[in-house]
């Protein structure tokens, strides 16, 4: 469609080489717009690829020779990597993980982006404090943890003074805490990513549904239900779909604060590919878990595109520019 | 037992600022509790009960943190090894040029999406991969061809990746402003014998230079604050900011509070305000340009 709107004040049959040398010029042009990304790809993504391959297929570690003398060792190392319970195990956490943090921001998101919506007095600054949390490093976030966290820290220190009761989960150190204490972080940082999406998606359904349903006498939580939540679809999934990824791919706060630790309590996928590669310096298993985790993410991602892809149309048209009825 | 209609209403007034006043707390005290950390004596950042504010306050942690003051070491931790502003310097540079080499392609490549179809709404979407993918799997193999060819520990090596990395934002971002521009004024201008690349540098990327901006703004955001990949392509030369702040363990009690807390209050005051400026088009980037404000 942009190359039609560009080429209709052009007369077609004058000219056929004007119109062939036009065209290459056009290709040209086009070419050297993607050439970055191209460039992009073949000196860096894609040599680090091949490598990686080869490293999954070829036993090395740091303490042998030269790496590019290594011995073929065929399938054995995704064998190796898919009978290690631990790997199991990081899948499992990095699912649990993910999936928890995803529905503890977009709870919360959801709930003040619904609760601010109509303008009211001091919105402006609530606003602002609530995107806080999502402009600070996440690595502070961890040693912000660490600070408050200790088991007589100011955190269990106020809920026991509130409460009167003595309140002192060990958060940094007991296993079973462990996890959730970097999932309770994760929440608290990004829920301003699901509270500014959720926020921008209700400023922009359309009022003269809701307005409808109100003359029709329905109660606030049927509009609810029944109009806004229907509308919302495509902007909850993006948020969902968004913040799983991401949180799949956590790893500051969860190496800052506890290296895989206590235990293998916060060992999921990125710090234990971390752990195999720069600690043990298993750089051929590494390399193996590496491929398995990308492959499982590109089946995840795909999935998740084609989401997206389906959900943009109508993101598009309700973003798209009001029929040129009142101009 | 029905409730009068004011009534009703006040109450649910209550409810809103209690919710939100609750959050509000939530929100800001871990961001409070820093900041007075990095106000406090050493006695005082790890202390039973915790003291909840720096009595009496003190600028040591940031006079030797930051200027390397050694008459402020009060405590047993000598930092000496440690150099901030080597890593201010190398975060600043690394952060700007990676986001400006990433905005400018990724402005050009979006004006081609959305004028030429370079890309299909497939490869657009493909293009995502390069973010959503975890970039812990590609980083080993990376570290590995970058101390090949020399660039493993250089500015050059992470500014790359950087790029690589943030152009998807880059490109999304940019063409939902591109889209928004009128293709009326480049007809024109073609019509008026300007170049191609004339037509993208002095009239569509200047009509969206606000959008271009907060893209900027953005993306620095994430540039500023990346983790995993400096510390891996990093070793000892060049460090950023959030590198350096891990460094900081003492030798004999774990880490060192103060210090570290004068040091995140100063990785984190530029984020804040940066983010603070393009509070309005946070959504838009966050979500790749598909929900604006």
């Amino acid at each position: 469609m942009a190359v039609a709107a560009f080429s209709t004040h052009e007369v077609p049959a004058q000219a056929p080489t004007r119109e062939v040398s036009r065209r290459r010029a056009i290709r040209r042009f086009k070419l050297s717009l993607l050439a970055p990304l191209i460039a992009l790809f073949v000196f860096v993504l894609i040599p680090a690829l091949l490598l990686q391959l080869y490293f999954s297929f070829h036993q090395w570690t740091v303490y042998l020779s030269s790496w590019w003398e290594a011995d073929f060792v065929g399938f054995d190392l995704f064998e190796e990597v898919l009978t290690d319970p631990r790997f199991g195990w990081a899948v499992l956490r990095s699912l649990a993980f993910a999936t928890g943090s995803t529905f503890g921001c977009f709870i919360f998101g959801f709930l003040l982006a619904y609760l601010m919506n109509r303008p009211f007095r001091g919105q402006a600054i609530f606003y602002i404090i609530f995107l806080l949390p999502m402009l600070t490093v996440p690595v502070v976030v961890a040693y912000t943890a660490e600070m408050m966290l200790y088991q007589s820290g100011p955190l269990n220190d106020i809920i026991s003074r509130l409460s009167g009761f003595e309140f002192k989960p060990s958060w940094l150190s007991n296993p079973h805490l462990a996890l959730m204490t970097v999932g309770l972080l994760e929440i608290w940082n990004w829920t301003p990513f699901s509270f500014i999406i959720m926020s921008a998606g209700l400023a922009a359904i359309p009022k003269e549904p809701i307005e409808a349903a109100q003359i029709l006498g329905a109660s606030k939580w049927r509009i609810f239900w029944e109009v806004q939540l229907p509308l919302l679809r495509p902007v909850i999934l993006l948020a969902l779909v968004l913040r799983f990824l991401e949180a799949m791919a956590e790893f500051p706060k969860t190496w800052a604060l506890f290296q895989g630790g206590p235990g293998s309590a916060t060992e999921t996928l990125p710090v234990y590919i971390f752990m195999t590669t720069w600690q043990y310096f298993q750089i051929s298993k590494g390399a193996a878990m590496s491929y398995i985790v990308m492959l499982m993410m590109i089946v995840i991602v795909l999935g998740a595109i084609q989401l997206l892809r389906r959900e943009k149309r109508s993101l598009d048209t309700m973003y798209a520019p009001a029929p040129k009825a009142e101009a | 037992m029905s409730m009068t209609k004011s009534r009703r209403r006040r109450i649910t007034t209550i409810i809103r600022y209690g919710v939100l006043g609750l959050w509000a707390l939530l929100a800001f005290f871990p961001i409070y509790w820093i900041v007075s950390t990095s106000f406090k004596i050493d006695t005082q950042w790890f202390a039973w009960p915790p003291y909840y504010f720096p009595s009496p306050p003190t600028l040591s942690n940031y006079m030797n943190v930051w200027f390397g003051a050694e008459e402020y070491t009060q405590t047993q931790y000598a930092i000496s090894s440690q150099k901030p502003l080597i890593s201010l310097w190398n975060s600043t540079v690394i952060a700007t040029v990676s986001t400006f080499l990433s905005v400018l392609f990724g402005s050009i490549i979006a004006y081609g999406v959305s004028r030429y179809r370079i890309l299909s709404e497939a490869r657009m979407f493909q293009l995502l991969m390069l973010r959503m993918i975890p970039p812990i799997v590609i980083v080993a193999p990376l570290s590995l061809y970058y101390s090949a060819i020399g660039l493993l520990d250089t500015r050059t090596g992470l500014i790359l990746v950087y790029f690589l990395t943030t152009l998807p934002y880059a490109v999304w971002m940019t063409k939902s402003f591109i889209d928004e521009v009128p293709r009326e004024v480049e007809q024109a201008a073609e019509i008026l014998g300007a170049s191609r690349w004339r037509t993208v540098f002095e009239i569509v990327l200047p009509l969206i230079r606000s959008g271009l901006v907060a893209t900027f703004l953005f993306i620095l955001i994430l540039t500023w604050s990346e983790y995993l990949l400096a510390l891996i392509l990093t070793k000892t030369d060049v460090t950023t900011l959030p590198i350096e702040l891990s460094k900081y363990q003492g030798s004999t009690e774990g880490r060192v509070y103060g210090r570290q807390a004068a040091l995140a209050v100063g990785i984190t005051v530029p984020l804040m305000i940066v983010g603070l400026i393009i509070r309005k088009h946070l959504a838009r980037g966050f979500s790749f340009g598909m929900v604006r404000r």
